[in-house]
């Protein structure tokens, strides 16, 4: 404060100036108080609000990962129940072929044998073509086109390319796995795979020579337990896909909770010190008013006569 | 030599006269306590010069006799230093006050953050072509992707039509406070009419009070708009240099107006030459957004080959131009998800990293700018006060002296009375006999 002389405008514009600005900020902090953050313009803290930025993309870009995992566990989880009733069709074939191997079963029990094969070769075909959100998930990258068909025969009509889900920043996971691994492309390409196998197994049933049985016995059972041993190292490989989905879940979440945690420490106000600074600016906004309306009343004059 | 008569008689007078003067000054000042631009008269009083008159016994050498009070002028309490200073820290102040104020609007119209500026905007994008890298081949993925890049660019497109507003506006503002019926030249003119006025006055002798007041003020205003330099010239007018303006804009009672002026004349003017400049700090705002814009388009068209995804190169011109048939999400014939993912990937990178920078950019320039403002704010108003406390009116100080000036009047009204009362004894009582 300038000592000198005082005018009596200079006490006037110094109350105003000192009301003022008292009110002005009381404007902020009752900003802060309704709107709960610290930072409402960039200029409250231009560091504090391009972090703040920042920590919002990051979080914006978690949410997606977030996403992608769900997505990426609804195919594992749908390759799984697949590949399991596989499974459980191939042990019946198995135990089928076994059966049918022995040479006691008469010629019409074959046939009855070849046309359950035939059904649960159907049935293995459907599982390889299931799909999920419209998309089929045995085709690799082609998830538009069915892997089997009745129009294309055994011939597997996708790729062997990988279907990957972005679950971290540079880490993507593989969430499809290969089928025609394990049931190739027919009995046209003898390939010997699960295919092939249940089509010649059907034919070896209906025609039930010895020739055939011994077919069955010598080289299908195999092919069946090199298709069954192939299922397996599908399983597992979609098994540990599904295990590194939900470590990446718990991964993210816990980012997100560091992030909103330090998003929360950037720009929201404290509630606790912001009430208490507004209880403060308030009670000197009043004895403000109350004094220069004092000063402002006073003058020679009262005392005068 | 003896003393006249009635000599008493005038010296009263004087007295009185000059009592009844200094009260109605007081009472001039008191009318005027609130009246912006006016400063504080005094009456200045001298004494009349002495009569000499001769020892009674003719033995000494005799003396001088006082005759009483001499009203010499009523002249005006003001420091021209103070003023010099005051228009210097009102040029600063007033080209704080524009800064800041244009420069909030910009932050304004960023809008960060909230959940609805450009960064959400940008998280969207990249987001729904991670969607889209899920599901390639689905129609409803491939608009999300469209809709939220066409989003996109208009919300970069409205950011950078409202920051070139703020500019526009300025230069607008300028074009209005300089033309022909604008602020300054309006200020030059009254003051050229004042410095005729004034120096005719002055030739006549006469100390024109009111008349430099209001010149007073009206520099005081004219100090706000671009720095002013004024010299007093000895018949009583100012030659006002104004900003950077190559010829005084007041000489006498010459107003040379219009002048080119540049962000270096400071004030309200500097400011707002500088802020529509492009090469100003919105200018620089909003080719920092632009970069931004370009590196958004520029990344994603690279990983869009055949088909660029946006049109434009900058926030105003940014388009989206692909349609959701157009979009590749892979870059072999066969399908697949590569692209899309590639550009999902670009989350959180460097067109993030520019945008976040860019926020800070404004941030720091208007927090900058603000800090400026109230600096200068006090200042004013510490060099304010400093004038206020030489030119301003104190009431109780005015109360003070009327109180003084009524018991001077009264004491000369005595003075007179009493020398009625003599003479009366001398012309009634020593004159009964005859």
């Amino acid at each position: 404060m300038f000592v000198g002389r005082i005018t009596t405008q200079m006490t006037t514009q110094q109350v105003l100036g000192n009301i003022n600005s008292i009110q002005d900020q009381l404007a902020t902090t009752q900003e802060e108080l309704s709107t709960g953050k610290s930072i409402n313009q960039p200029s409250d803290n231009p560091y504090g609000a391009s972090l703040a930025v920042q920590l919002n993309t990051d979080l914006a870009g978690l949410s997606t990962y977030t996403n992608n995992v769900t997505d990426g566990t609804a195919w594992t989880q749908a390759a799984t129940s697949s590949l399991t009733n596989v499974s459980s069709m191939l042990q019946r074939v198995q135990a089928l072929v076994v059966q049918a191997s022995n040479g006691a079963e008469s010629p019409s029990d074959l046939a009855a044998t070849a046309s359950e094969v035939n059904q649960l070769t159907d049935a293995i075909k459907q599982e390889a073509n299931t799909q999920y959100n419209g998309q089929y998930i045995f085709s690799g990258t082609a998830t538009g086109t069915a892997p089997y068909s009745s129009a294309t025969g055994d011939v597997y009509q996708g790729n062997s390319s990988a279907v990957t889900r972005e679950i971290g920043p540079n880490s993507s996971l593989q969430v499809n796995a290969d089928i025609s691994q394990l049931l190739g492309s027919g009995q046209g390409s003898g390939d010997g795979k699960l295919l092939d196998a249940l089509r010649t197994i059907s034919s070896d049933l209906t025609s039930g020579t010895s020739a055939s049985v011994a077919d069955l016995q010598s080289n299908q059972l195999n092919n069946l337990q090199n298709s069954l041993n192939t299922l397996e190292g599908l399983q597992a490989t979609v098994g540990a896909a599904e295990n590194r989905l939900t470590l990446a879940s718990t991964r993210i979440q816990d980012l997100q909770t560091s992030d909103t945690a330090a998003l929360s420490n950037t720009e929201d106000a404290n509630m606790a010190a912001t009430m208490t600074a507004y209880s403060n600016e308030q009670a000197a906004f009043t004895a403000a008013l109350r004094a220069g309306a004092n000063i402002v009343q006073s003058s020679l004059m009262d005392f005068l006569t | 030599m003896s003393i006249p008569t009635f000599t008493g008689l005038q010296t009263a007078l004087s007295g009185l006269q000059a009592s009844q003067a200094a009260i109605d000054t007081t009472g001039e000042n008191i009318s005027n306590a609130n009246t912006p631009g006016y400063t504080r008269q005094v009456v200045n009083t001298g004494e009349n010069a002495p009569m000499t008159i001769s020892a009674v016994n003719q033995q000494g050498a005799g003396t001088q006799l006082g005759t009483g009070v001499d009203i010499a002028s009523i002249s005006r309490m003001r420091d021209q230093f103070l003023d010099i200073q005051y228009r210097a820290q009102n040029t600063s102040t007033s080209n704080a006050n524009t800064n800041a104020t244009q420069l909030q609007q910009v932050q304004t119209a960023v809008n960060e953050p909230s959940t609805n500026g450009l960064q959400s905007q940008l998280s969207a994008f990249w987001s729904s072509w991670s969607s889209l890298a899920n599901d390639p081949t689905s129609q409803a993925a491939q608009e999300a992707v469209i809709n939220a890049g066409q989003t996109l660019a208009q919300t970069f497109n409205s950011v950078s039509s409202q920051m070139s507003t703020v500019q526009s506006q300025a230069g607008q503002q300028y074009a209005t406070l300089t033309g022909a019926t604008g602020q300054v030249q309006q200020d030059a003119s009254q003051i050229a009419t004042l410095n005729g006025q004034i120096a005719a006055a002055t030739s006549a002798g006469q100390t024109p009070n009111t008349l430099l007041d209001q010149r007073d003020q009206l520099l005081d205003d004219l100090s706000g708009l671009a720095q002013v330099s004024v010299t007093n010239q000895s018949n009583g007018s100012v030659t006002v240099n104004f900003g950077d303006a190559a010829t005084p804009l007041i000489n006498g009672t010459t107003v040379t107006w219009p002048q080119t002026l540049t962000s270096a004349a400071g004030g309200q003017l500097g400011a707002l030459l500088n802020l529509s400049s492009s090469s100003g700090p919105i200018g620089q705002d909003v080719s920092s957004l632009d970069n931004v814009a370009s590196e958004v388009i520029s990344s994603v068209n690279a990983l869009q080959p055949s088909n660029p995804f946006f049109s434009g190169t900058s926030a105003s011109t940014i388009a989206v131009s692909a349609t959701a048939s157009t979009i590749q999400t892979s870059s072999s014939s066969t399908s697949g998800a590569d692209l899309a993912q590639s550009v999902a990937n670009l989350s959180g990178g460097s067109a993030d990293q520019s945008y976040a920078a860019f926020v800070a950019q404004i941030g720091n320039g208007v927090q900058a700018a603000q800090s400026t403002q109230s600096t200068a704010q006090s200042l004013l108003t510490a060099i304010g006060n400093q004038r206020q406390s030489v030119s301003g009116v104190s009431l109780d100080e005015e109360m003070t002296n009327l109180i003084q000036y009524q018991q001077a009047y009264q004491a000369s009204a005595r003075v007179m009375n009493t020398i009625n009362t003599v003479l009366n004894s001398l012309i009634n009582t020593a004159g009964s006999g005859l």
